[in-house]
């Protein structure tokens, strides 16, 4: 039967962590029994799969956060690895209480998997260490009960199911561009664009990629729900400055319509349309039925307003109240509603 | 969730933790690492194989009797049992987390305090791996002050009084609900047990017109938390029996997938959808149907398709169109 990956895994961590000089591959090959076990011995038929397992090892320990040092081995003369205790040890930390359970709670609110893998791994390994006192947070009046108890006012959710994320998240971490296809809203094919990525945001529940967009010479936000397919990591660094604070949230909010350039009169029938009256930037009654209403102007009002049907008449500006004409057409199925 | 890296993280601490711990009972040891006994009783079975070179005979001799967990050669494995530090991926993960729990308006203020240095220690501890959490940020919209009222009648367990905006109807309706927990995925809810339908109902806390906490004591029928929906899938999920219906949207409509759980998305040659879902409250529809305008229209139902249609002309006679 194979050895499983986290037995191997760990057996490499392990000798690394042991060693006090860097150990080379052949080293390594002869002390861990799932690479010594690989048919082929070293120079056999199997040297390249053993090469490529032992790369990808290495990369998995150093995910989850093993600093893996390189030195010349002095028994081959070959490249060799070692994990020094000194690179590789926690600092001090000691949390009260308190301060473990709030952390507990910020631990579980990812459920994208590899954040939240990272996030009870984090929490582990503080506990191991003895961060959150010494019976490790198992006994009375402990993390593990007092999270138990807050979970019952709050609970908080990130969510993050974009195939996308994981690579745009180390991509902006190590600043490397990054290319993909991505489908502009109400563009029929998607185009590939090439981004120096900045900095992600989750707003609304929705995640947004900041970045330099190198063929547009500019910055430019995406929606990781529109991103088609692979995202791929190209060589080379940044071309453009990052700025210092990079605010998503207020691209976003412009494109969702809040940054209003006018103001618009419109008819509301009494008693409905509450989301558009805690907007309203005036509100009185007028004849009959009606409540007459100023909202603030911006992208998408026209799309809020079709929404209410019947129940709202747009009094002005003209071309707001022609947008609104054109949704009802459309949707009554009137001929020729397309081109208005 | 237990992948190779996940485990093998687990394994590391795990090793960490037992050497201070001799004789740690198999209970406790699952609760403190927040796995079930039959997954550390697998991690036990796992690292008597590992060590620091399988022929030198220095395996670590750890063993267990299903209720102790005992090691043997703990002083020799010094070097492999200190604290590990903190990964990127984990200072990203706490800290962002931790940063965006400490911004919800309405958190309790000790809580937010106690947030704030534990972030602050961790920042500390995790040195450098702490630089890339601030490449991501989240930001809950939590609805201030509808959010404290309601943490205080959770936290006072009391009933609550809402005005509270029904969108697919277009009305707001009065009702009293015993609080059970606030969600936030997205937008923030309040989850309880509605006095009006004597159902549990999510209440989405920027549609509450008003709030009061009352003196009646909050009665909601005895629940687990853990029989709750995790709400991971989204927090609409249709029911088997809700009516099916059937939008055709143009390029410009393609959003509706991102905001409308749905069974199927089909390709149309123009670049638009063929979207198929399933409606709890048609009335959601056909206010989506009026918003998209020229970029979608209802295939079916047809009684769906016709309510679109004479709303729209209803409100076209209004502008003096018919």
């Amino acid at each position: 039967m194979a050895i499983p990956k986290a037995e191997r895994l760990m057996n490499l961590a392990l000798c690394l962590m042991n060693a006090r000089r860097p150990l080379s591959k052949r080293e390594l090959r002869a002390s861990i029994e799932a690479y010594a076990s690989l048919d082929g011995g070293p120079g056999g038929a199997d040297e390249a799969a053993f090469n490529r397992m032992f790369e990808r090892d290495k990369e998995d320990l150093r995910e989850l956060g093993l600093v893996i040092e390189t030195g010349e081995s002095p028994l081959d003369g070959e490249t060799g690895y070692l994990a020094k205790r000194a690179s590789n040890r926690l600092p001090e930390l000691a949390l009260a209480a308190e301060e473990a359970a709030a952390l507990a709670l910020a631990a579980r609110v990812w459920q994208q998997a590899r954040l939240a893998g990272a996030a009870s791994g984090a929490l582990q390994k503080l506990r191991a260490a003895g961060a959150f006192g010494n019976n490790g947070g198992a006994a009375e009046g402990s993390p593990a009960r007092e999270e138990e108890g807050r979970a019952t006012v709050l609970e908080p959710r990130i969510p993050a199911h974009e195939p996308s994320f994981d690579k745009l998240m180390l991509a902006a971490r190590e600043r490397r561009p990054v290319t993909f296809a991505y489908r502009r809203s109400g563009a029929p094919e998607p185009g590939t664009r090439t981004v120096e990525p900045w900095a992600l945001e989750c707003w609304h529940g929705h995640w947004y990629l900041a970045g330099f967009d190198r063929d547009r010479e500019d910055a430019r936000v995406f929606k990781l729900s529109r991103i088609v397919g692979q995202v791929r990591t190209r060589s080379g660094g940044f071309t453009a400055e990052v700025p210092a604070h990079v605010d998503v949230r207020e691209h976003v909010a412009r494109f969702a319509g809040e940054g209003a350039t006018a103001t618009a009169r419109v008819r509301l029938r009494r008693g409905v349309g509450w989301p558009l009256r805690t907007k309203a930037l005036a509100e009185k009654s007028a004849e009959g039925e009606w409540d007459e209403v100023e909202l603030p102007y911006g992208h998408g009002l026209a799309a809020d307003l079709a929404e209410f049907g019947a129940d709202v008449l747009v009094l002005g500006p003209e071309e707001l109240r022609a947008e609104v004409l054109a949704h009802l057409r459309a949707a009554a199925g009137v001929k020729g509603a397309e081109t208005a | 969730m237990s992948n190779a890296i996940d485990q093998t993280r687990r394994l590391l601490s795990l090793v960490t933790y037992l050497r201070e711990r001799p004789g740690a009972r198999v209970a406790e040891v699952a609760r403190a690492f927040n796995i079930t006994e039959a997954e550390l009783m697998g991690d036990l079975a796992v690292l008597p194989m590992c060590g620091t070179s399988f022929r030198g005979g220095d395996l670590l001799d750890i063993d267990t009797d299903g209720e102790r967990i005992w090691w043997h050669n703990a002083d020799a494995a010094d070097t492999v049992a200190r604290p590990l530090r903190i990964a990127a991926d984990e200072a990203t993960a706490l800290l962002v987390a931790a940063r965006a729990v400490a911004d919800l308006p309405g958190l309790r203020r000790g809580d937010r305090e106690a947030l704030a240095r534990a972030v602050a220690k961790l920042e500390t501890a995790a040195g450098d791996a702490a630089s890339g959490s601030s490449r991501l940020n989240v930001t809950f919209e939590a609805e201030g002050s509808a959010f404290a009222e309601a943490d205080r009648a959770l936290s006072e367990r009391r009933r609550l009084w809402l005005r509270y905006y029904s969108y697919g109807r277009d009305e707001i309706t009065e009702r009293e609900v015993d609080p059970i927990r606030l969600v936030t995925v997205g937008h923030t809810y309040l989850e309880g047990f509605c006095r009006r339908a004597e159902e549990r109902r999510l209440f989405r806390l920027d549609r509450v017109v008003e709030i009061k906490v009352l003196e009646t004591p909050a009665d909601p029928p005895p629940v687990r938390l853990r029989d709750l929906p995790d709400y991971a899938a989204g927090l609409v999920q249709p029911a088997e029996d809700d009516p099916v219906v059937v939008l055709e949207v143009g390029p410009g409509g393609r959003w509706v997938t991102e905001y409308f759980a749905h069974d199927a998305a089909e390709e149309l040659p123009d670049g638009g959808l063929r979207i198929t879902l399933r409606a709890a409250e048609p009335a959601n529809l056909r206010k989506l149907a009026l918003r998209l305008g020229a970029d979608g229209r209802v295939v079916s139902p047809p009684e769906l398709a016709d309510e679109v249609r004479e709303v729209a002309e209803r409100a076209l006679a209004a502008y003096g169109e018919s």
